[in-house]
């Protein structure tokens, strides 16, 4: 292509990358917003961050018209597959824009640039679902990390937010260069840096099979610290305690989500070729779903083995996100629209009840001053509402009816049987999984509604109204999806069509 | 494919033995004359005060990527300025764009007093490091 043509490619770009555009606008708009409103007005720039994912939102609804395209240069693919991510990032989002406008942690700090970076965080996120480059790959990841890393550090004078922010860079530093190492590998392969010309490449000529699955694994320390996967999982727990609530809440849904935007397209477009019926066939020379399903298992169980033995709500959190992500990869390791179909569609429930968890998990935090789970006992007494909604989200981890979860899990346990015999060991290990993690999410149950509180606490506490709306605002789904989820499954089933060729 | 690469390592040996032989052939025939002032470090015609792995200022670190950006914004501008004339109307709007952000950054590093510089005179030690203290307290015990 001669450089008129790619310069025409760009421009005609510009109007399906709207939203980005939009989001891009916003952050410019936030730092002007910032310089100019004085330091404890500093909270109105969250109404800026909020209208601005709204007017994404928007775009990103008009762009279901447009169907699947590549843009700027095949470097970015706009495809309904990438539309349902944005969708999903803006949600949470704005959901963890309103969870920190009520944070009495971050109360009285200057939260201008807080916003900043969370829009950041979501442009990076939206260029993360629809990379199809690995120059893009690579950088939206980067770009993702750093805002995480700032976001993380938040609140620099306490010690834990520090530790975290610095185990966060340590650890993406080592995993970026590995993933970097696995690129330069996998251009060193196929002579292209193009995921759809790799996905030719591979299919058309044997490669050498070990080299090929050495990058696998190191591409895979990227996207799995993004999952938070095993063994990429190490810095997730330190993170989460250390990180404000509110962002500790998104770390666990927008990024990891993202991870699994970039694993799906990234594995089914350059490592498989597409067979008859909605399911696909793996390159010859490497069997990366079975890798993929070993790690799937470890995530899961060492996630769910690790929550049973802690006492703070937000480490055990983190631990049993950690199990999520295992969950989840055990849609992506079929090789089949199904499969994939499953995992989009648990990854927005898991949206759902995660964020809801960690918002009851903020509204106590607010109310006691404490995340241990000896503060929870007797809550149904003190705070009804936040117990009775913590015991919804409860019930959705773990995948009983008639919540969300529930429909999220049977999805994923109805797509690895039909997989086949050679997936039936993984189904029993996540079946052992749900049962240990049943008994984990029990403990706080039991603390919250069945062991007497200290005597010396007040009785009762009043919960904001802010919390109440909140509260109802992430129940009301979380149930209802159980009940109702037709929408929502025609959606991910919509989605699942992702752009394969050019 | 493996071939290529051998170029490369044959060009990296022979790199190797070129330095190594003139740093040998030197060695063979230099004069050696060792004075004090010759075998000092040289700054500039200033004489060398002590180590040269002391603390900096950690201001420095702020105003080095401020720096940063501002060179990848020139790097960006001199192919731009070469073929100006030929893009347009469109290249000369976007890359206003690309000033105006990076302009907007400039200004929010400014107001928000990261280019100024400490002047540790100003504030009286004891007085900085006991608000210091009490900071940490109060910090304390909110968490």
């Amino acid at each position: 292509m001669n450089p008129s043509e790619i310069i025409q490619n760009n421009i005609n770009s510009l109007s399906y990358f709207l939203p980005e555009l939009i989001l891009t606008g916003m952050i410019v708009v936030l730092i002007i917003a910032d310089l100019l409103l004085k330091k404890e007005n500093s909270a109105w720039t969250s109404l800026l961050a909020l209208g601005g994912l709204v007017i994404a939102f928007v775009a990103v609804l008009n762009q279901y018209d447009l169907g699947s395209r590549s843009i700027f240069n095949d470097m970015l693919a706009v495809d309904p597959f990438a539309l349902y991510f944005k969708l999903l990032f803006l949600t949470s989002a704005a959901f963890v824009v309103l969870l920190s406008i009520g944070s009495v942690e971050l109360a009285g700090r200057p939260v201008g640039e807080y916003f900043t970076l969370m829009t950041a965080l979501t442009l990076g996120l939206f260029l993360m679902a629809s990379a199809t480059n690995l120059i893009t790959i690579f950088i939206s990841i980067e770009f993702v990390s750093v805002t995480s890393f700032i976001l993380a550090t938040y609140l620099k004078t306490r010690r834990r937010s520090s530790e975290a922010g610095l185990k966060y860079t340590i650890y993406g530093a080592f995993s970026s260069g590995l993933m970097l190492y696995g690129i330069s590998i996998l251009y060193g392969l196929t002579g292209t840096l193009d995921i759809y010309e790799i996905g030719t490449k591979l299919a058309a000529s044997s490669a050498n099979s070990l080299a090929l699955l050495i990058s696998i694994i190191l591409m895979l320390a990227g996207f799995g610290y993004k999952l938070a996967a095993v063994p990429f999982h190490f810095w997730a727990p330190d993170v989460y305690e250390g990180a404000p609530t509110p962002i500790t809440a998104f770390f666990s849904v927008g990024p990891k989500a993202a991870g699994f935007a970039l694993l799906i397209r990234f594995f089914n477009v350059a490592f498989a070729t597409e067979a008859t019926n909605g399911e696909w066939a793996a390159i010859a020379g490497v069997n990366w779903s079975q890798l993929l399903a070993v790690v799937a298992a470890a995530t899961m169980t060492l996630g769910n083995l690790v929550a049973i033995v802690q006492k703070n709500v937000k480490r055990l959190l983190a631990y049993s996100s950690i199990a999520h992500a295992g969950y989840a990869l055990m849609g992506v390791v079929l090789l089949s629209d199904q499969g994939v179909y499953a995992t989009l569609f648990y990854l927005v429930v898991y949206y759902l009840m995660n964020i809801g968890a960690f918002l009851v998990v903020i509204v106590v935090q607010d109310l006691v001053g404490s995340e241990s789970i000896d503060d929870y006992k007797g809550l149904i007494w003190r705070a009804p509402l936040p117990a009775i909604a913590m015991g919804v989200f409860l019930f959705s981890l773990t995948g009983l009816p008639p919540t969300a979860g529930f429909i999220g899990k049977f999805y994923l346990f109805a797509a690895l049987i039909k997989g086949g015999p050679g997936f039936y060991w993984l189904a029993v290990v996540a079946i052992i999984n749900s049962v240990i993690s049943l008994y984990y999410y029990a403990r706080i149950l039991k603390a919250m509604y069945f062991d007497q509180q200290d005597e010396k606490e007040p009785a009762s506490l009043a919960v904001s109204p802010y919390y109440v709306v909140l509260l109802i605002a992430l129940v009301v789904p979380t149930i209802f999806l159980g009940v109702y989820w037709a929408p929502l499954a025609d959606l991910a089933n919509y989605s699942v069509e992702f752009l394969r060729a050019l | 494919m493996l071939f290529n690469f051998a170029t490369a390592l044959v060009f990296l040996i022979f790199g190797g033995l070129f330095v190594l032989l003139n740093l040998g052939i030197s060695r063979i025939l230099q004069a050696r004359n060792p004075h004090p002032v010759k075998i000092s470090t040289y700054e500039c015609g200033e004489l060398p005060e002590g180590e040269s792995w002391i603390q900096f200022n950690i201001r420095f670190y702020v105003v080095a990527l401020v720096f940063l950006i501002f060179e990848v914004e020139i790097i960006f501008l001199f192919p731009w300025a070469l073929v100006f004339k030929d893009l347009g109307l469109f290249a000369f709007v976007e890359m206003m764009i690309f000033v105006f952000i990076l302009l907007v950054g400039l200004a929010y590093v400014w107001a928000k007093g990261d280019l100024d510089w400490d002047k540790p005179q100003s504030v009286p030690a004891p007085e900085l490091s006991q608000s210091y203290e009490q900071k940490e307290v109060t910090e304390t015990v909110d968490s």
